[in-house]
């Protein structure tokens, strides 16, 4: 068997995709202002 | 209900797109990543339970012991009930703790803490941290790297969205009467479970004999020590590769863990005012003073947590090419090389190289900890790479005890024996490199699995 990808949607992947992204996105920039302090 | 969950039932039809299951994987793994969290608690619990930090702080260890426990001992039922199962329980370990210890805090009983998120908690985190790793090896024969990469990432990014979170909650909920620590307990009991629940619900395994579409395996060579045959769970632990990897894993992480215990009074201590740009060294800098290194100090513990996250996506996907036996020579050396080079750059004044070699060291330090599944996988097949994962993570628990031990107790030892606190480290630093040295030589002496120990035909449709 081969086949791969033809019926689900990638609508359906990015919406999966977008919600563990969203909060990990947060979670980063949030990390990320917390760091700045070290450049400035 | 069972049946709901069965491994059977979460077969993938035909045309089911694999790159559903790594949110899966991430949305468990995200979820009980906030066990490296935990220390957003210790202050407000203190300051209105009157337990200690240090009392506090065994959570750490119950969460290392317990997570290598579980995982090595329910390994093998992870692999016979499939993974929507084993993520559901971990759900309802992982949220459930955080209700038990919420009564624990409310009744001001430390054991009932200790008990939810430590014990049972603990489990949770064993068992949702190798629930994936046998499904996504699975669906990326091709990538198998990069696939347990971006489910680990998840673990090692969870904090920075829960640390925040607890943070935003406890504000919320305080009242004169307390800081709000039980309710966010409550809170984050429902936040963790829905969406574990949510991942549990998402795994799906490929149908038998599934392959990536135009990918054939690569035929099997001595030189890139792949096999495309299974070695039991129960006959992996008698193999050398297995005690080899065992010390690669438990190396590379008790220097990683040491690290990322002292980062924040490492750089404290050994640059002091230079980081504010004022003359002397932490203890001669005035309380405000002080509070400024702390705010740069700070920063550094959140840059070294992002480096680690990176770490684990780009050395897990980097070893889908490089080999992971490879990968891993290039963590030790260049570890080694490292560790050797920071007491140099803390002696030079240079905060950016310090920095910089600690963030290099942290990609490592999460690297690691990615790339273990594809290795146990390349040597003993995929077959049981869930189990057998599960009984080398406890060299993750050992490395949890091992590593802050032996740092903590060197730097006591040395400041106690006259060292200045800016250079207590530098002898943290070389025998964190002579850990290095040892994983160096155990990944170096990793080879293919002997013959006597593959499994039969016979024996793989008897399993």
């Amino acid at each position: 068997m081969t086949s791969e990808s033809k019926t689900t949607s990638w609508v359906l992947v990015a919406l999966a995709w977008l919600l563990v992204g969203i909060p990990l996105a947060w979670g980063i920039y949030r990390t990320l202002r917390s760091a700045i302090v070290l450049f400035r | 209900m069972p049946g709901l969950l069965a491994k059977d039932r979460i077969i993938a039809p035909s045309g089911y797109n694999r790159w559903l299951v790594p949110p899966a994987a991430l949305a468990i793994h995200l979820s009980i990543g906030m066990a490296y969290g935990f220390s957003v608690f210790w202050l407000p619990l203190s300051r209105d339970g009157g337990w200690k930090v240090s009392t506090l702080g065994v959570m750490y260890s119950l969460f290392f012991i317990f997570l290598g426990s579980s995982a090595a001992i329910f390994g093998r039922w992870v692999e016979r009930e499939g993974p929507r199962k084993a993520g559901f329980v971990a759900a309802l370990c992982w949220g459930g703790g955080f209700f038990i210890s919420a009564l624990g805090i409310y009744w001001h009983q430390i054991a009932l803490l200790w008990l939810g998120s430590g014990v049972i908690g603990g489990c949770g985190l064993g068992l949702g941290y190798i629930s994936p790793v046998s499904t996504l090896i699975k669906w990326f024969p091709d990538r198998r790297g990069m696939a347990t990469g971006m489910a680990i990432m998840g673990f090692g990014g969870g904090a920075m969205i829960g640390s925040p979170l607890a943070d935003i909650l406890m504000r919320h909920y305080a009242t004169p009467a307390g800081p709000g620590v039980w309710q966010t307990f409550v809170t984050l009991g429902v936040i963790y479970t829905i969406p574990m629940l949510c991942g549990a619900f998402g795994y799906r395994l490929p149908p038998p004999g599934w392959q990536p579409t135009g990918w054939t395996p690569p035929p099997p060579t001595q030189r890139a020590m792949i096999t495309t045959r299974d070695v039991h769970v129960q006959d992996a632990w008698k193999t050398p590769q297995f005690w080899l990897l065992f010390v690669v894993l438990c190396m590379n992480v008790s220097a990683g863990i040491g690290v990322i215990g002292m980062a924040s009074p490492m750089l404290q201590e050994v640059f002091g005012g230079k980081l504010i740009g004022a003359a002397g060294a932490l203890k001669d800098l005035t309380p405000d003073q002080r509070a400024q290194v702390a705010t740069i100090a700070a920063g550094f513990a959140a840059l070294l947590s992002l480096f680690n996250i990176a770490g684990r996506i780009f050395w897990a996907s980097l070893s889908d090419f490089l080999g992971r036996k490879r990968t891993y020579f290039i963590f030790f050396t260049l570890g080694i090389v490292l560790y050797a080079l920071a007491p140099s750059a803390g002696k030079m004044g240079s905060v950016a190289l310090f920095v910089g070699i600690f963030c290099v060291i942290l990609t490592m330090y999460g690297g690691g900890f990615a790339t273990i599944p594809a290795y146990i996988a390349d040597l003993f097949g995929t077959r049981f790479v869930g189990a057998i994962h599960g009984r080398i993570l406890l060299a993750w628990s050992l490395a949890g005890v091992l590593g802050p031990q032996l740092v903590n107790n060197i730097r006591e030892y040395q400041i106690d024996h006259g060292v200045p606190a800016a250079q207590a480290y530098n002898t943290v630093m070389y025998i964190l490199a002579g850990m290095l040295v040892i994983g160096f030589f155990a990944n170096l002496a990793v080879r293919p699995v002997a013959e006597r120990y593959y499994m039969s035909e016979e024996e793989l449709v008897r399993s």
